[in-house]
């Protein structure tokens, strides 16, 4: 590959975050702005945002890898990723938005009344977020080592740097316009050389190495579907979306409860239309690319296979598309994440200044760092799925039943949050150990959500139950503001 | 229901936007509220006592609970049910589309329109569960 296409694309991506970032930093000057773009961000651009910060390296190069990996069964994960924001638009979009809240612990707190409730939530959003930038930065290395040769922290150092001074900037103002913008420049840089590759091959110019036979057979199709994996994968997908702290703090910026709703179903299709894409590029790799079929190298998938199929100017102009757009997707996904980290941090320990924001970014990206730069990457889709499958079980129960249940106390929502974090953290960590030592509970160990969500939703309700004089007074109350709409609140319900 | 619910036209901040005490109620739309802060009242209209506010709001988030879990359950269902038919129909495994197996191409395309569809028709089920409690509130 030519190592001065991956050097320009990466160099302008960066180069036009950098800008709209900074042009950013002129119109955000407020603590208000800072955080959550003062609220006034409306639903188309909302919901590009959202989807420019969704779309991490998982979607953009790991689903594509997946596929080409263990077949159709791949596609699982980007049929959960979009289908989790119907169920945010089910149970969450409107009433977090009316809750007033900024982040998840503000949500907590002002619900169930409790500061220690505050605090269980804010160390889990900081790991969840932690945990899922490292798959970023580990993508980053990836792309980085693949396209130019250079080794592969300077990729993650690269990433890691540009996000947190973007966002130690500007604020999320600028980080809306930043990831909009990415989402429309990911969705063209997985688009254009998807349909140009399928023109290709329609029109006969490439042929494919593998007869059809071989590249999709049915040991890799459907009727080879695991049904508990898929089920487990589906309920930490479905669920694990609703607890995301940068999806989350997202919604706080639209202007009331139904522009959230509009902008949650705009998010919904446009990821429905975006991961057409790598599922495309994952079936091309199979019938085009089959070597590339080894753990650790399949993620380069889509980042490899414009070049080879049509060598020349052209390959090489839809590499650099390509590079592009998969760099945005690590720049988007991280600086969402960080932002909403740097939000949660500055807000409980540094007093939620401006100054104390930029100094929790910094914090905030250079933790993951470490670790992306310590540890190997293990798949970019599976580890982004242990993320979700550990948010879950711990965020989601506590987001759920505090917007429907009016019984959830203060106590059930810690120990709940408590069991969900040991079972589902102790599964993800020694869950490799653990299943080869004990083959018959291996898939149980791997995909642990299935049965970590509903023992954790069951701790908490049952705490919640036993301890009804810790149902906060203001429940009633907090309940009107989330579900009543905005024009017919009281004023004594806040 | 508390108190706390019940309109008190000797509470200050329930008369914060003071420009609606006298005119016809005006829909005011909060940009920034934060818990703790006054938010928006609507004093002019005449609320009906408390408990009966407190029957509307709880009948309300039941009608959007059973809306939400309705519209899940189906989600499930209909996908349970494509993915069903798609394995147990061998034939689809056989056909190919573009070189590839109509059954990979089924899973691979086929669940996300149905996602969506779900989606648009909750968001108009809400809307209206929204407006049936409005016209309640206001009516009474």
């Amino acid at each position: 590959m030519n190592a001065a296409i991956g050097y320009a694309a990466i160099l302008a991506v960066a180069a036009v975050t950098v800008f709209i970032g900074f042009y950013g930093l002129r119109v955000s000057r407020t603590t208000g702005d800072f955080y959550v773009a003062s609220r006034t961000v409306r639903p188309w651009w909302n919901a590009s945002a959202i989807g420019g910060e969704y779309l991490s390296a998982a979607s953009f190069l790991g689903v594509a890898g997946l596929i080409l990996l263990t077949g159709i069964g791949g596609v699982w994960f980007p049929i959960g990723y979009a289908a989790g924001y119907l169920m945010l638009l089910l149970f969450v979009a409107a009433p977090l938005r009316r809750s007033g809240a900024y982040t998840i612990p503000d949500f907590t707190e002002a619900r169930l009344d409790s500061v220690a409730a505050r605090r269980v939530t804010s160390v889990l959003v900081i790991v969840i977020g932690w945990f899922y930038i490292v798959p970023q930065l580990q993508g980053a290395a990836l792309t980085v080592r693949i396209t130019t040769g250079l080794p592969s922290w300077v990729g993650s150092v690269a990433v890691a740097v540009i996000v947190a001074g973007v966002v130690a900037a500007g604020g999320m103002r600028s980080i809306t316009f930043v990831q909009a913008f990415q989402f429309w420049l990911k969705l063209t840089a997985l688009a254009v050389p998807a349909v140009a590759l399928l023109l290709l091959i329609g029109g006969g110019s490439v042929s494919p190495e593998l007869v059809a036979a071989e590249a999709f057979p049915a040991s890799a199709g459907p009727g080879a579907l695991d049904w508990y994996r898929t089920v487990s994968l589906m309920v930490a997908l479905l669920l694990g979306t609703l607890g995301l702290p940068h999806v989350l703090v997202r919604f706080y910026t639209n202007p009331d409860g139904p522009a959230a709703r509009r902008t949650t179903v705009i998010v919904l299709g446009l990821l429905s239309v975006f991961y057409l894409f790598p599922t495309v590029f994952g079936l091309m790799g199979r019938a085009f690319a089959p070597d590339l079929a080894v753990p650790g190298e399949a993620d380069a998938l889509i980042l490899v296979l414009p070049d080879r199929l049509v060598p020349g100017p052209i390959g090489q102009l839809l590499t650099a598309l390509v590079i592009a757009g998969a760099f945005a997707a690590f720049l988007s996904t991280s600086s969402g994440l960080v932002v909403s980290l740097a939000g949660v941090i500055s807000q409980d320990l540094l007093g939620g200044s401006v100054r104390g924001f930029r100094a929790a970014a910094l914090v905030s990206s250079l933790v993951p760092l470490a670790v992306a730069l310590a540890t190997d990457s293990a798949g970019l889709a599976g580890s982004v799925g242990l993320v979700f499958a550990f948010t879950a079980s711990t965020l989601c129960p506590v987001l759920l039943l505090g917007i429907w249940w009016r019984g959830l106390t203060a106590r059930g929502a810690i120990a709940g949050m408590a069991t969900g974090a040991v079972l589902s953290g102790a599964a993800i960590l020694g869950g490799g150990a653990l299943g080869a030592a004990l083959p018959a509970i291996r898939a149980a160990l791997e995909q642990p959500a299935a049965w970590t969500v509903p023992i954790a939703v069951a701790v908490t309700v049952l705490v919640s139950k036993g301890d009804r004089r810790g149902v906060p007074r203001s429940t009633d109350a907090f309940l009107r503001r989330l579900h009543a709409p905005e024009d017919l609140r009281r004023a004594t319900d806040a | 229901m508390t108190d706390a619910d019940a309109p008190n036209p000797g509470d200050p901040d329930a008369a914060v936007p003071t420009s609606d005490t006298d005119a016809p109620p005006a829909r005011v739309r909060v940009t920034a509220p934060r818990p703790g802060a006054a938010s928006v009242a609507r004093a002019g209209a005449r609320p009906a006592s408390s408990d009966v506010q407190a029957v509307y709001l709880r009948s309300l988030i039941r009608s959007q609970l059973r809306l939400g879990l309705v519209c899940a359950a189906g989600f499930v269902f209909a996908t349970t049910l494509f993915v069903a038919a798609i394995v147990l129909t061998p034939a689809l495994d056989e056909a190919f589309v573009a070189g590839v197996p109509v059954s990979w191409l089924l899973i691979g395309f086929g669940i996300y329109p149905l996602g969506l569809t779900i989606g648009g028709l909750y968001v108009r089920a809400a809307s209206r569960n929204e407006a049936r409690y409005r016209s309640l509130v206001e009516g009474s």
